[in-house]
């Protein structure tokens, strides 16, 4: 879009060309072009409804679940687009794990929680096993909290804590790309700034790109910022200069709380 | 990932996914399917008579030169025969070639030849030769099966009776009979109009002596008009006579040697001539054939309640021909009937349904036709000596929808009445199939147990879910759907062997609880007034109500029963069911609508009350809050506010309540007395469709008629709780959008 | 008070009191039957009643009711001695009877025919006295009873042989039949072979009638002569006692031991006398296997389309349409299903598969008729809409966001459903189970019709060949129930057996059901987490 105020992002690792989603016949997102840089962290912003979910939800093919969606445009992984029969969807979610608004454990113990996306895979030795639970567990800062009770049922441990363990089977399988879908939303302010140190430590290893409608918590752990508004991509780039100098109107009304 | 994992975890993902796709759509389907295999096996019911021609063969060129009288046809099709002038019978093998086998009659005197030939009952014939004598020739076929297991059949004609011709006059109409004791009868149509009737009797008295006595006399009271057509029952007890101005005359001839008149009426408005009279498979009625090609059956009616006698009336009027019938063989297997008109038309009815059921016309009038004792061949006869032989598909003729919900006036009955009796110990039985009384005895039965049943449900949900104890909530659901769980057969039979005959002792008891029960109810809320000030009790009021009042419940009743006796002798003077039947004139059925109503409504009180209690707890609590932050008393709230927003599911509830009610099977057939009769009375007993399918199915024979009117009754069982079912799923799934969960 | 009406108070305490009648009618219906059937097998006294006229009537009191024109009660005994009197029970006038009394030395017999016999012991045959030791005439009577019960095993093993060698007759003319079928001639050797095979069968059976014959006469030499209140004598075999006691002098303990007896012959025993006296073994086990392999059809079944229906159909009118009708399933009358499944499994199915593959034992059915096979197909047709609600609300009350969770981590939706999805949703499953199977337990309707018996000569389960016998008919403790209530030619003698049938569904549902709510009450509890 010709009034689009974009930055060019040297080394991307998922790059969204002219993307275009429809509900049935209502059109969510208009094409929007972005490219998400590898190790970094990207936030999306916007106010609800505004797309940054759906968006999301492209770049794993979440969306294939819903009904009626469609998709027009084009999504690279690699340089490799996504949205063909060619690409397997399974492969593909195991290049891009997800953790979602509200934490999700399954009804099952904490270490088989962990293991789960290994298992799916056919993956029996059980030293692969425990060497994964104690590394991701490890990397999502819950080792040391949990591994007296690795064999007891997730369901048992704090709001905090399980989004943790959410994140921490996200990134058991090794992804190259973890989306964020408001992982803090349902979260009080104490493990909100555990995760959030989480996400700044994860960088290091994987993309992580992150839908969050808190401004503050996108300045704080993003590296890049786009903001999006009624389906459309208003402006992207870097964090610190979206929230100090926007070049648009619309986001400077939105970040300084105007509307949303 | 492993590509080979990878290639192993897909491919099961596609095989789960095929099966349970095809799985999943294959059982639903089969499923669904029930209703459409259901309707199938009713369905031939409405179909009607189709033939098929089984052969056409040219009957060898002499016969033409000597003319036919009669033909016929044996159960197997494959010998149809004829009966020529010169006496001869004459059978063919149509499937082995035109070879015939011919059998003279032995002529009474050398020269005679046949007049005339009339066919009755079976394969037997009255042959009438020209000078006056008659004899009764009987043809059998005697099947034989050979050691390749080939069946061959041997043809016999076997001589009954003889009558010498009468003393005077020339022979009109001829008609001999042989009842089964023996008794051999004649009655002559005279050229002068007069009848004469021959009886042989034969009786064996208490010592075992035989003595034969014969009697011979002219009958009277035949008006001066000619006499058209003759018709005598089977053991020769009742003759009937037809003229040409259009009256119709029964004689009783039972008594030997006498003959009483017991009908002479005009049978038309228009007095239009009677062509042929013949009795229907079962002697009881009468079939007339009129010169204007009308077919109508008749049979004696009492005509008024004061009257001793029965007289005959026009009950069955058959789809007419275009011109006058010329003659009519009834089906030896039921009530159907055969007419043919002088313009060879044929025309196969069936009476009691009235159902016109096929017409023949071939390019050559027909001139003679005979149908197979089991009434599945037919013979016939045309102008240019070309045979005809048709199998004749007719499963159903006495079912039509008039027979199954209309009013039919059966034999025998004075009136046309809606009657469910489906079997007899007689062949000649009509059996009578509405399925109006017993679509009654469903609404009835479920009618009452309703009355008792949504009242109680929908009240003691409203109590559960808004008044009562969230504890006690916890428990008395489970209880109640635990209730709902237990089987029907015993809610049956403790109805049927514990409770009827408890409820015949003291009927009384029961409308004194009536009065009892409400009466202590208010005393009790009153006392309670004044106990519930003390704090002691205050704990056990909101909440528990209910508990309180089950003791004074029990009291109520058992103060009725107490005191039933007392008032049986002081209102019904000592003996309930006799006072009823004195004054009312109802029967008291120990099996009766009381204890249906209890015991059906018992067994569907939990399932209204289950879904009432859920649909009135959906109700948003935020509605109740606001109601009662306005001031307004728990009992306002409930009646204003959370019924209106629940009404949806308490109306599913009754409907799907009342689904069950209608097919519920083993308590109506255990307590009801299972008679069809039309009864609103509380103290009779009914035959509901379900019940009348578990009792009559396993004697139906299968494919038969019976046996498909009780898939129709399933049918009509199927789409009454279908509907019911469905209004109640749309109301719910509109609860279900709007409540989220239901 | 005036408050008190204004506010509709009275209204609640309608509500509260329609609930208690609810209520108290299922407390009445239970303690109906739990208290007429638990007392069946407690013996009870004896009394012997002298009457006014110098008569004397003996029997157990089974109630009495106030007399309608006179003043007083009356009794009715169960006087038994079918055989003498022709009747079981009697209605006796409290002001006919002078006297009362509880005679220790009175004896009741149950016997293998004609019901109880109410009366003393006179004497005991030779041969019975000689297999006693001297002492008091009844405990005689009981060793001589249990000598004759120990010979009677060796009958019954002639009898198990008998059974053996009949069936192996029937086998051999059902070949026999086949040959003959397939075209081969009376003279063709297989057929010789079959023939004298037949003939050894014969004779073996007719050596073991034989054998039979001479050991029935030997015991029935053992006899007891017993005299009724009026003193009329009978002498009876003692092979036809089932078991003896004297209710007056039994003390609790021996009552409770007798109570146990009973008891295990109830549940184990077969059943005597047109099912009105004995056990219920070929009842329970019809009915237990007959809910196994309903479970065996309608369980995948239902799981299948429920799963089908909730997590691969696509949401629509379609759907929302199938819904409607497994709903309404649920509630078709299930006498209409009952003929379905006659019309369908019996005739259709059942003899498609005798026109296939038993052609030669035309016309007598083999598959045609009803059976075991037929009545599950048909129960697990209208079990399947329960299971499928059932399934379907434990699965959709699963959150989406597991589903979620479990494919954004590369799981397919197989691997979902096996690993997440179903272990979840199995209380739930397993709550839809349970209600059918208590369903199919007490459903009796559709049964009559596709192949539920009264007496049924064998088990679907035995020793012969090919073991499973699918196609025969079975016993089934709800029609068991119908039967001896409503068809029996004694409904007063029947009523015991038919209150303590009814006692055992009762709880055989009723624990069912409890169990299949209390778990799904417990599930109801779970998933709560990420609604917070």
């Amino acid at each position: 879009m010709s009034d689009t105020y974009s930055v060019t992002v040297t080394d991307p690792i998922v790059q969204v060309k002219d993307l275009s989603f429809y509900y049935g016949t209502a059109k969510a997102l208009h094409n929007i072009s972005l490219d998400f840089p590898k190790n970094m962290v990207t936030a999306l912003i916007g106010p609800s409804g505004c797309g940054k979910s759906t968006l999301l939800r492209c770049l794993n093919r979440m969306n294939d679940l819903v009904d009626k969606a469609r998709v027009e445009g084009s999504i690279l992984l690699d340089g490799t687009e996504i949205n063909t029969p060619a690409m397997d969807v399974i492969e593909l979610r195991r290049r891009i794990g997800m953790v979602f608004q509200k934490s999700n454990p399954f009804p099952k113990t904490i270490y088989e929680n962990v293991v789960y996306g290994l298992r799916i895979a056919g993956v029996r030795d059980k030293a692969v096993l425990d060497e994964t639970v104690e590394r991701s567990l490890r990397n999502a800062a819950l080792w040391d909290e949990v591994k007296d009770r690795l064999h007891e049922s997730a369901l048992g441990m704090s709001g905090g804590q399980m989004q943790r363990l959410c994140i921490a089977r996200a990134i058991a399988v090794n992804p190259e790309v973890v989306l964020m879908d408001e992982p803090c939303s349902a979260l009080d302010p104490k493990s909100t700034a555990r995760v959030e140190e989480l996400i700044s430590e994860l960088r290091e290893k994987y993309t992580i790109i992150i839908v969050t409608h808190n401004m503050q918590q996108a300045a704080r752990v993003s590296d890049y910022t786009a903001f999006l508004y009624e389906g459309v991509m208003v402006e992207f780039g870097v964090t610190e200069a979206l929230f100090v100098k926007p070049r648009h109107k619309q986001t400077e009304d939105y970040i300084t709380g105007r509307f949303g | 990932m492993n590509r080979k994992v990878l290639k192993r975890i897909k491919r099961r993902d596609r095989i789960a996914r095929y099966v349970i796709t095809v799985g999943g759509m294959a059982i639903i389907f089969s499923v669904i399917l029930i209703l459409f295999l259901i309707a199938r096996v009713a369905f031939p019911l409405f179909q009607g008579a189709r033939t098929e021609m089984v052969t056409q063969f040219p009957l060898p060129s002499s016969t033409p030169a000597v003319p036919l009288v009669a033909a016929g046809l044996d159960d197997y099709r494959e010998h149809p025969f004829v009966f020529d002038r010169d006496g001869v019978v004459r059978f063919y093998s149509p499937h082995e070639g035109p070879v015939a086998t011919e059998l003279r009659l032995q002529p009474p005197v050398p020269s005679a030849r046949v007049r005339s030939v009339e066919r009755f009952a079976g394969l037997s014939f009255g042959v009438l030769w020209d000078d006056g004598s008659q004899t009764l020739e009987q043809v059998h076929f005697t099947s034989s099966f050979d050691e390749h297991g080939k069946r061959e059949q041997d043809q016999q004609v076997v001589r009954l009776a003889s009558f010498p011709p009468p003393l005077s006059g020339t022979v009109k109409l001829s008609l001999v009979r042989v009842s089964e004791d023996g008794r051999q009868t004649q009655v002559t149509l005279l050229n002068d109009g007069s009848l004469l009737v021959r009886q042989h009797v034969e009786s064996e008295d208490l010592f075992g002596n035989l003595s034969a006595e014969s009697h011979e006399f002219a009958l009277s009271g035949q008006p001066d008009e000619e006499i058209a057509a003759l018709a005598l029952s089977g053991g020769g007890n009742t003759l009937y006579a037809g003229t040409d101005q259009g009256t119709l005359l029964r004689w009783d001839l039972s008594e030997p040697g006498a003959a009483e008149l017991r009908d002479r009426l005009p049978a038309f408005p228009d007095r239009r001539a009677i062509t042929v009279l013949a009795l229907v498979f079962g002697d009881v009625s009468l079939a007339v054939g009129d010169a204007k090609g009308g077919v109508s059956t008749w049979f004696p009616v009492r005509v008024n309640a004061e009257e001793e006698g029965k007289h005959l009336q026009r009950i069955h009027t058959l789809t007419s021909h275009k011109s006058a019938v010329k003659s009519i063989y009834p089906s030896l297997r039921d009530k159907s009937l055969v007419s043919m008109d002088v313009e060879g038309v044929l025309h196969l009815d069936h009476m009691t349904s009235e159902r016109h059921l096929l017409s023949i016309e071939t390019d050559t009038p027909l001139l003679l036709s005979s149908l197979s004792p089991d009434g599945r061949g037919l013979f016939a006869v045309d102008a240019s000596g070309m045979a005809h032989l048709w199998e004749v598909h007719n499963p159903h003729p006495e079912v039509s929808l008039k027979t199954l919900f209309g009013k039919v006036w059966y034999e025998g009955y004075d009136a046309p009445a809606y009657m469910w009796q489906s079997s007899a110990a007689t062949d000649d039985f009509e059996p009578k199939m509405s399925l109006t009384p017993l679509i009654f005895g469903t609404i009835k039965g479920t009618f009452y147990a309703m009355l008792f049943a949504v009242p109680l449900a929908i009240l003691g949900a409203i109590y559960t879910s808004q008044f009562g104890n969230p504890r006690l909530r916890g428990i008395v659901k489970p209880a109640v759907e635990v209730m709902a769980a237990i089987p029907s057969v015993i809610i049956g039979f403790l109805a049927a062997l514990w409770f009827a005959p408890l409820l015949e002792k003291s009927v009384p008891a029961l409308f004194v609880s009536l009065a009892f029960v409400p009466l202590f109810l208010l005393l009790a809320i009153v006392a309670w007034q004044f106990i519930c000030k003390y704090p002691l009790c205050k704990k056990l009021d909101r909440g528990f109500e209910f508990l309180l009042l089950a003791p004074v419940l029990v009291a109520a009743v058992f103060c009725a029963i107490q005191l039933g006796p007392v008032a049986e002798s002081m209102f019904f003077g000592g003996n309930f069911q006799l006072w009823l039947f004195g004054e009312t004139g109802t029967r008291y059925d120990a099996r009766n609508n009381i204890i249906i109503a209890f015991a059906l409504g018992f067994a569907v009180i939990p399932i209204i009350f289950t879904m009432a209690e859920d649909a009135l707890s959906n109700v948003p609590p935020s509605l109740k809050a606001a109601s009662l932050a306005l001031g307004a008393s728990r009992w306002q709230t409930v009646w204003r506010v959370i019924l209106p927003s629940g009404s949806p599911g308490i109306f599913a509830g009754t409907m799907i309540g009342f689904g069950r009610a209608i097919g519920e099977t083993m308590i109506v057939l255990m307590a009801t007395g299972n008679t069809a009769i039309m009864d609103w009375s509380i103290f009779n007993g009914m035959r509901p469709l379900s019940s009348n399918i578990a009792v009559e199915i396993p004697e139906a024979p299968v494919d038969g008629s019976l046996y498909r009117v009780l898939f129709l009754s399933a049918v009509i069982l199927f789409v009454m709780t279908f509907v019911l079912n469905t209004v109640a799923e749309l109301v719910r799934q509109r609860l279900r959008n709007k409540y989220g969960r239901f | 008070m005036k408050h008190f009406w204004k506010k509709g108070e009275p209204f609640v305490w309608l509500t509260g009191a329609a609930l208690s009648i609810t209520l108290l009618m299922a407390a009445v219906l239970i303690v109906v039957v739990v208290v007429n059937g638990l007392g069946v097998f407690w013996p009870s006294r004896v009394v012997t009643a002298t009457l006014q006229d110098g008569g004397a009537v003996m029997g157990e009191v089974v109630r009495s009711e106030s007399v309608h024109e006179a003043e007083g009660e009356r009794l009715q005994l169960k006087i038994g001695n079918r055989d003498l009197y022709g009747l079981d029970f009697r209605w006796v006038d409290e002001s006919a009877i002078s006297r009362l009394e509880y005679a220790d030395d009175t004896l009741v017999l149950e016997r293998m025919e004609y019901g109880n016999f109410y009366g003393r012991l006179v004497s005991l045959s030779s041969e019975a006295l000689a297999v006693a030791a001297p002492g008091n005439p009844f405990s005689q009577l009981r060793q001589a009873h249990r000598h004759v019960m120990q010979q009677k095993t060796q009958l019954t093993k002639v009898d198990e042989e008998l059974a053996v060698v009949s069936s192996r007759m029937a086998r051999t003319q059902r070949r026999e039949k086949s040959l003959l079928y397939k075209g081969r001639s009376a003279s063709d050797p297989e057929f010789l072979e079959l023939r004298q095979e037949h003939a050894a069968l014969q004779h073996e059976s007719e050596a073991l009638m034989q054998r039979h014959a001479e050991l029935a006469g030997e015991l029935h030499a053992y006899s007891a002569t017993f005299a009724d209140v009026s003193g009329r004598e009978r002498t009876m075999p003692l092979i036809e006692l089932v078991r003896f006691y004297q209710p007056n002098s039994m003390s609790v303990f021996s009552k409770i031991q007798y109570y146990v007896v009973r008891l295990v012959e109830l549940i184990f025993g077969s059943p005597r006398e047109s099912n009105t006296e004995g056990g219920l073994f070929p009842a329970i086990f019809g009915t237990v296997m007959l809910i196994f392999v309903m479970s065996l059809f309608s369980f995948p079944l239902g799981v299948l389309a429920a799963i089908y229906l909730r997590e691969y159909a696509r949401e629509g009118l379609v759907v929302r349409m199938v819904r409607i009708a497994v709903n309404n399933l649920a509630g078709i009358p299930s006498i209409v299903y009952g003929i379905f499944g006659l019309a369908f499994f019996v005739y259709g199915i059942g003899g498609s598969i005798d026109r296939m593959f038993f052609p030669d034992q035309l016309p007598t059915p083999t598959y045609g008729t009803g059976g075991i096979l037929w009545a599950s197909l048909t129960l697990s047709l209208l079990t399947v809409p329960v299971v499928i609600v059932a399934t379907e609300e434990a699965l959709g009350a699963i959150p989406n966001g597991v589903r979620e969770g479990s494919l954004a981590l590369g799981a397919t939706k197989f691997q979902t459903l096996t690993r997440i999805l179903l272990p979840m949703a199995s209380p739930g499953i397993m709550t839809g189970l349970i209600l059918a199977m208590a369903r199919a337990a007490g459903e009796v309707a559709p049964l009559m019709i596709t192949g539920v018996v009264k007496i049924a000569p064998a088990l679907p389960l035995d020793g012969t060949f090919p073991f499973l016998h699918l196609d025969r008919k079975f016993m089934h403790l709800g029609f068991h129930i119908y039967d001896i209530g409503f068809q029996s030619p004694n409904v007063e003698a029947a009523k015991p057996m038919v209150f303590v049938t009814t006692l055992l569904l009762v709880l055989i549902v009723l624990v069912m059901s409890s169990v299949a709510i209390y778990l799904r009450n417990k599930m109801k509890k779970r998933y709560t987490y990420g609604t917070f």
